[in-house]
């Protein structure tokens, strides 16, 4: 661990926040060649929303901005799965996701998404409800009038994946500090130079803030006024069965989109937005959520009547007024990159997340344009980014 | 993955986990129950670490050479017991309560 008074540390690039953003972000810089790299986690790896999301990952997205940048992550996704990252543990299932609908204007809806999905390059497609019995086949189809397959999206584990970073990143010489809080970012007027941490100080050329649902409380000291929200989200879990359909489920025509998941293990992912005041505690929990989320989906799966529920938790949906990401370079310090905010997408977009702030660390920009227009500025400047549809 | 013992020794049986995979997540840097939980899912099948966990902790603490209470034990998740759907769709039925709200 970290000397107290001993000795520095010292290091090129400070990572704060040992989430998928984090750890995803310093494996981009290992790819280019660096890797004196530190990053700091202020309890156990993944302890904030990257092990509490659902693990989901798809391009079939409403705004441009989401959509390319998705498709690159899926890409990526892929990619790592097949390479040394898959060695170590990460996976990605592409069993799709797939959108009910129970309303005639929903079913046109989709056929709109579907075209702006395809313009973009997302091979979304209306199915019939045969196609949809081979995709799911224990799944009761009365009442419904349409559904979206996206056969590019999948799943994967949060656990997995993460530990597939950290034992990778360890190898390549990245030093990863759990358990160490950061408690002040020291800056300048125009830089940032380290930070005072629980257990030493740490001295660093450059800092990346990746700290989901602490970044706005750990950048206020140096005024940087971030718009974040972090919004109470609930999932539980089943007892484990064996296989019984690949694809991510989505009621759409339910209030707080119910959705439902098979993980490997067997268990089924089951969760629904509920109404929540924002920054309440991942403590309080909500009994009331377990019998809501289930209810609407026993209508499809009557079959779950059967089913336990093995454990429930929160997570935090750490949300931005146009519920897209926060990236970048802050312009009153040249050294200083954030990558939060990502609305309930940080998990799926994290291989992009690692590449555009790599990109910017490095060559000062990055290669995708989309991810430009994401910097914190846009919310001064009122160049806000719509997002129609935000599940999972 | 019995090992060096010729025959696996099961920490969890939830989730086939041995000691050999708890020693050797611990090799890898993990020091604490929260991480070696995720690493390992323990604590995460139907009987909520009750098994698991104890063996565990008494694991990592030998290993690091501390008293076993000075480590911190993982945060229990609801329910302590998984629960029947139809128990729970009950509850709400009873209560007059659409889930649909």
């Amino acid at each position: 661990m970290l000397k107290v008074k001993e000795e520095m540390i010292k290091t090129r690039i400070l990572i704060v926040g040992g989430g998928i953003s984090g750890l995803s972000i310093a494996y981009s810089l290992v790819k280019r060649g660096v890797n004196d790299i530190v990053i700091v986690e202020k309890s156990y790896l993944g302890s904030g929303s990257t092990g509490r999301c659902a693990s989901g990952i798809r391009a079939s997205f409403t705004s441009r901005e989401h959509v390319v940048l998705m498709k690159h992550s899926i890409e990526l996704w892929k990619k790592y799965a097949e390479g040394e990252l898959g060695q170590h543990g990460l996976y990605y299932n592409q069993g799709g996701y797939v959108w009910l609908a129970s309303r005639e204007e929903t079913a046109k809806t989709m056929e709109r998404l579907v075209k702006l999905h395809n313009s973009l390059g997302v091979p979304t497609r209306i199915i019939g409800l045969d196609e949809l019995k081979k995709l799911v086949p224990p799944i009761e189809t009365r009442g419904i009038v349409s559904v979206l397959f996206d056969p590019t999206a999948g799943k994967s584990s949060p656990f997995k994946t993460i530990f597939a970073f950290y034992n990778l990143l360890r190898k390549k010489g990245v030093r990863i500090y759990l358990h160490t809080r950061v408690e002040e970012i020291l800056h300048d007027d125009r830089r940032v130079y380290g930070a005072i941490t629980s257990k030493g100080e740490i001295r660093a050329e450059t800092i990346v803030v990746a700290a989901g649902a602490s970044t706005r409380k750990l950048l206020e000291p140096l005024g940087v006024k971030m718009p974040l929200k972090n919004l109470p989200r609930h999932a539980m879990l089943t007892e484990a069965y064996r296989e019984a359909f690949k694809p991510l489920v989505i009621d759409w025509d339910t209030p707080g989109v119910p959705y439902i998941v098979q993980m490997k293990s067997g268990s089924f992912l089951i969760a629904r937005n509920i109404d929540e005041e924002p920054e309440l505690s991942l403590y309080s929990q909500r009994i009331d959520f377990m019998p809501k989320a289930v209810k609407p989906l026993v209508r499809f799966f009557p079959w779950l009547r059967n089913t336990r529920i093995m454990r429930y938790w929160m997570g935090y949906y750490i949300t931005t007024p146009d519920h897209h990401p926060v990236y970048g370079p802050v312009k009153d310090y040249e050294n200083l990159y954030i990558a939060t905010g990502f609305s309930g997408h940080g998990y799926m977009l994290a291989p992009v997340t690692g590449e555009v702030i790599a990109e910017w660390i490095l060559n000062n920009r990055p290669s995708i344009d989309a991810a430009r227009k994401l910097v914190l500025e846009r919310f001064e400047k009122g160049a806000l980014i719509k997002e129609l549809a935000v599940v999972g | 993955m019995g090992g060096k013992r010729g025959h696996p020794v099961i920490v969890c049986r939830c989730r086939d986990v041995t000691l050999e995979d708890v020693e050797k997540a611990i090799e890898e840097g993990i020091t604490d129950l929260e991480t070696l939980k995720r690493r390992l899912n323990i604590g995460m099948g139907p009987c909520q670490g009750r098994t698991c966990i104890p063996l565990v902790a008494s694991i990592l603490a030998r290993k690091l050479g501390k008293p076993v209470d000075e480590l911190l034990i993982p945060k229990i998740r609801a329910p302590i017991i998984p629960v029947p759907v139809n128990l729970l769709l009950k509850s709400v039925d009873a209560k007059g309560e659409r889930g649909d709200d």
